[in-house]
């Protein structure tokens, strides 16, 4: 699958083509650890340095891709990536098989779960400007999400879709893209457990 | 797949994800040690590891490295090449094996397979990593038969 989306170039504002596809590889893995980490490591050491701010850096930057590959063989795993002008700006990883509904109302029934999504370090506003950068793209995490929801469609899972948000996240899945937090989760470093029902994500790729 | 095409929708979108990270959970896991049966092992891969150390070994002495100097030109951590070369149980990183077949001038893939971060089944590369295996040794010079194997070893993982 490759396909031409359209995010939105911080300079100009304006839409620009860019590639959805899932056809990841190790080299993709690498070009995350070689080009993102180093952006990475700046803007965390600038967050750092700002006591209120320190607590945004993300958890997750402390994690390597690298350990992941050999997930690149299993049939449920599917890892999406977005390319613009040459360079890959965001990654998804989701997995069909390994989780079902929790909401009462869908309990039990299928969904596509989301492991992963990390957009690149120059495409986040809240850490570009820490360095007095703009970001460079706009709506990679979105796109990424939109993709997690359209697959869950062409699975027959009508949209349903399950995520363990991180503290820092929690607003991003439930006030802006609609989902219903169900509770935390004890087996999951008590993150919360995030659900779409198929009307939310109905809602949600309509823009409702 | 149908991607909304809708300006004024990724607009939107875009400006609600600005306020805020994205992250999502699952492979938070892997910051946490319990959690490591989340984490998938990497194959089994005994035969082929041996011959992986027998060649990064004969690889760099044939290039008159000291491991120091390996870890210097190919920016790998001194530690973990040490680890690599004395301890075959030791699965090393990606970037580390990839950077090691940059310096060492051998085929970074293939070097993965045989370091069992990935898994490809060919039978033919488990017979051609037992006979280099077993055809060179660990410490030394290298001999001329050692030379010879490894020549052999590096043409045909570079012609598979």
């Amino acid at each position: 699958m490759r396909e031409t989306i359209q995010i939105i170039d911080s300079q100009s504002g304006l839409p620009i083509d860019a590639e959805i596809f899932d056809e990841i590889t190790l080299e993709h893995f690498i070009e995350t650890q070689a080009d993102w980490r180093p952006v990475v490591l700046d803007a965390a050491r600038a967050l750092s340095k700002d006591p209120n701010r320190a607590t945004l850096i993300p958890r997750h930057y402390h994690w390597d891709w690298t350990r992941k590959e050999a997930e690149l063989k299993m049939l449920a795993l599917k890892f999406y990536g977005i390319s613009c002008q040459g360079h890959l700006q965001g990654i998804m990883k989701v997995d069909t098989v390994a989780r079902s509904c929790r909401l009462p109302e869908q309990q039990g029934k299928p969904l596509v779960y989301i492991d992963y999504i990390e957009t690149a370090p120059w495409n986040i506003k809240l850490l570009m400007e820490p360095l007095g950068k703009r970001q460079q793209y706009r709506g990679v995490g979105s796109r990424l999400f939109e993709a997690a929801v359209l697959q869950s469609e062409e699975e027959g899972f009508k949209g349903r879709l399950g995520l363990h948000s991180l503290p820092g996240s929690e607003g991003f899945y439930v006030k802006e893209c609609g989902m219903t937090p169900v509770g935390r989760d004890p087996h999951k470093q008590n993150l919360l457990w995030c659900e779409f029902t198929p009307e939310q994500s109905r809602r949600y790729l309509a823009g409702e | 797949m149908k991607f909304n095409t809708d300006r004024k929708w990724l607009e939107r979108r875009a400006e609600q994800e600005d306020r805020h990270f994205i992250s999502v959970g699952g492979l938070i896991s892997t910051l946490d040690p319990t959690c490591e049966t989340e984490v998938a092992s990497p194959p089994s891969v005994e035969t082929t590891k041996t011959a992986f150390v027998r060649l990064l070994q004969l690889a760099r002495r044939e290039r008159r490295l000291t491991l120091e100097k390996l870890a210097e030109k190919a920016d790998v951590d001194l530690a973990e090449l040490l680890k690599i070369e004395t301890d075959e149980t030791f699965t090393p990183g990606l970037r580390t094996v990839h950077q090691l077949g940059l310096t060492l001038d051998l085929p970074a893939k293939k070097l993965m397979v045989l370091a069992g971060l990935l898994q490809v089944k060919d039978p033919h590369l488990q017979q051609a990593s037992v006979r280099f295996a077993a055809r060179s040794e660990p410490i030394g010079n290298v001999s001329p038969e050692e030379h010879a194997a490894l020549e052999e070893y590096v043409k045909f993982l570079n012609e598979r």
